[in-house]
Parts: C-alpha cells; structure tokens; sequence
C-alpha cells in the first residue's frame, strides 16, 4: 500500500499496527456469506482413527488410575488426622479448658481491681460536685438575704418621710404653704416661662392671617 | 409417481436409518416383541440388538421422542436388565429388523461370549516421573517409603463390558503400561523410534 521509501522518509505519518485476530464478535450472529457453509469433515483413514481410539482409552485409563490413587490418599491421610484427632481430643480439650479457665480468672481479678478504683473516683469526683452546688446554692440563698434585707432598710429609711394620720394636718398645711407649679416651659438657654403667666393663645391679628393664608 | 429425489441438506452425518418413534408409530402395538438395531453398533462383529417390551408415548413437546423399554443383546450377551430408551430415541439411527431375520439373529446369541477368557488388570505401574514425586514426598511427611509402585485400576461400571476385572492377584490377560504402547497402526509410525 505505501512504499518503503515514504515510510521511512516519513512522509506518511507513522501509523500504529495493533495486533487484533480478524474475527467477529461472539454476539454477533453468522455472517452473511457464511451462512449456508457447510465445513468439510475431517477424512481420518481407518488406521489412525483405530490407533487414536486406543492412544485415548490409553490415557483415559492412565488418568483414572492416577486420580484415583491421589483422591485414596486424599482420603486415608484425612482419616488418620481424623482418628488422631478423636484419641487425644479428651485429654487436649481438657487441657484447653483448664487453661482458658485460668486466663479467665486472671482476666476478671484485673478487671474487678479496675472497676474498683474507677468507682472510687467516681464517688470521688461525685462527691466533689455535690458539695460544689451545695456551696453554691448556700452562697445564692445568702446573696438573695442579703439583697432582701438591703431593701427592707431602705424601705424603713423612706418610711420615716411617710405621711401619717398624725402628721397629715402639718403635710396639708405645708403643701398649702408651698404651692409647685409644674406648668412651665424652658427655652434652649434655660430661661423658665411660667404657664400661668404667658398667654396660651396668640394674638387675634396673627390668627386672621393664618386663616387668610390657607 | 416419479420417484422422490431426495435432496440432504446441511452437515453430514454416520448416523443411518430412522428415528425410533418413526418406526414403532406405524407398527401394529407399537411394536411390542419387534426388534431394532442401530448402525452405530453395526461396527461390532457380534449381533446386537433390542427386543421392545413396553413403549409410551410422549406429549406433544416432545414429538421426535418416544419412551422405549427394552431388552437388550450387546455383543452376542443378553443384559440382565430391561433398558429405558428415551434421551436417544429421537436418533436416526434405529432400523427395524424384519420378522424373516429375527430367528436367525437370536440364534446367533451364544450362551458363553467369546470375550469373557480375557481379563482386565485391576493395578497399573505408576509413572516415571510419580514415582520419584513420591519418593521425595514420603521422605517429606516421614512416611514409610512405597515397596511396590503400583496403583489400583478402577473401570466405570458399565453392563455392556465384555472383559472381566481381575479380582486380587489373579493373573490379568492384558497388561496396561504407561507409555505410548504397542501401536495397532505400526505404518503411523515409520520412523519414529518406539521403545
């Protein structure tokens, strides 16, 4: 298809060659053209066909034989194993168990020596919370007494300006002597208007004019 | 009527005659007391062949098949149990005899078959090759070593086998080897040095 030449010049570019068997995929079905072939029998002469039956029943019976002996020894060395097992079993099992017994002893004193101390620090650390919150819930309780009697005193210091059947003609008389007046403005200097004194309502012109406007 | 040309389609085949249905289908009884042959046992020089004792018919699925006992001569020896035919009796392979032929093919049965003097070796000698395997190997697992390296020889049961199985140390008329043995075909092997 491309000569040498232009191969190697590589005037072509190289191209790759994957080895693939030229056959078709095992899904797809017959070709075409060879549907209706039909492959030619092998012609074997009476001769070979004769020597090769003989050649296989040779084998055949060579395997047997061999397979046989291995799948007996398969068996007896299975066997023996087996027996072996079942004499000393008895012995071995016991021993097995004494031993396991043992190792779980051991096991379990460790393991209760572990819990104990665990549970003392435990009861430890327990302990140690306890008399924290109590301690703390003492300190609150002493914190809130404390709060209430302050107000209590307070509460007795105004008492003490409290106006009472007694004094209520002395408070009359001194309210009547001192008369508040709380109607009053202040402007950005601070200068006092007393209401009373000021006229609320402006004058009439000004009035007029603003009705005049709108 | 002109006569029919027959015209074979597709592979080939050794097989020679009809299916066994064909030909117990258009016998009077369904042939009870007939008797078949196949061709495939036509390559044996004794006279082989099936006496029908009992047929069933089978459902419509299965249409080239028929059920068939039988009591079957293989090799000029009557079998001592009745046989099932069934799984090959949609083969091509069956020819009825005709009723003129029957008396002279029972004759032809012996009483005592020409192969039962020849007996089959019930141990082998083990290959070259196992036998230093298993030498090693005993060695290996400390096992006493082997004094005779043979094996027994054992043969799938079949009630056709002529030849009778040595039973313990009696003297086998044929001796297996392992090795290529004695060639029948000798002329297949001009030149190849056979030892």
């Amino acid at each position: 298809m491309f000569s040498q030449n232009a191969i190697l010049k590589r005037t072509i570019p190289i191209f790759v060659q994957t080895a693939s068997a030229h056959r078709k995929p095992r899904w797809l079905p017959v070709a075409k053209s060879k549907i209706y072939r039909i492959p030619k029998r092998p012609v074997i002469s009476e001769d070979e066909k004769k020597e090769l039956l003989r050649l296989h029943n040779n084998y055949r019976t060579q395997m047997r034989a061999i397979k046989r002996f291995y799948f007996d020894e398969l068996v007896k060395e299975m066997a023996s194993k087996q027996s072996a097992t079942s004499e000393m079993s008895q012995r071995l099992e016991a021993e097995e168990w004494l031993r396991c017994v043992e190792l779980n002893d051991k096991w379990n004193a460790q393991v209760a020596l572990d819990r104990e101390e665990r549970r003392k620090q435990e009861v430890a650390a327990m302990e140690e919370y306890t008399l924290a919150r109590m301690e703390a819930k003492d300190k609150e309780l002493k914190a809130r007494i404390e709060k209430a009697s302050e107000k209590i005193r307070e509460e007795k210091e105004l008492s003490k300006s409290f106006i009472t059947p007694e004094t209520l003609d002395a408070a009359i008389d001194h309210a009547i002597a001192n008369p508040t007046d709380y109607n009053f403005a202040i402007d950005l200097k601070g200068n006092k208007y007393m209401g009373r004194d000021t006229p609320t309502v402006p004058p009439k012109e000004e009035k007029v004019a603003a009705a005049a406007s709108n | 009527m002109a006569t029919p040309v027959i015209k074979y389609v597709g592979r080939t085949t050794d097989f020679k005659g009809k299916t066994l249905w064909e030909i117990v289908g258009s016998l009077k009884n369904l042939g009870v007391g007939r008797i078949i042959t196949r061709s495939v046992f036509e390559r044996y020089p004794e006279a082989t062949f099936m006496k029908i004792v009992k047929v069933e018919t089978c459902p419509d699925e299965e249409r080239r098949r028929v059920r068939v006992w039988v009591e079957k001569t293989f090799r000029g020896k009557k079998q001592p149990h009745i046989t099932e035919i069934y799984r090959t009796s949609y083969k091509p392979d069956y020819r009825l005899i005709p009723k003129n032929e029957e008396a002279k093919l029972l004759a032809s049965v012996k009483t005592v078959h020409d192969k039962s003097d020849v007996i089959l070796p019930n141990r082998i000698e083990m290959p070259v090759l196992m036998k230093k395997f298993i030498v090693k190997d005993h060695e290996k697992k400390g096992l006493a070593p082997l004094e005779e390296f043979v094996m027994p020889l054992s043969y799938n049961k079949s009630p056709s086998r002529m030849q009778r199985i040595a039973v313990g140390d009696e003297k086998p008329t044929i001796e297996f080897t392992m090795g290529l043995g004695k060639p029948i075909s000798p002329a297949l092997y001009e030149g190849v040095p056979l030892n």
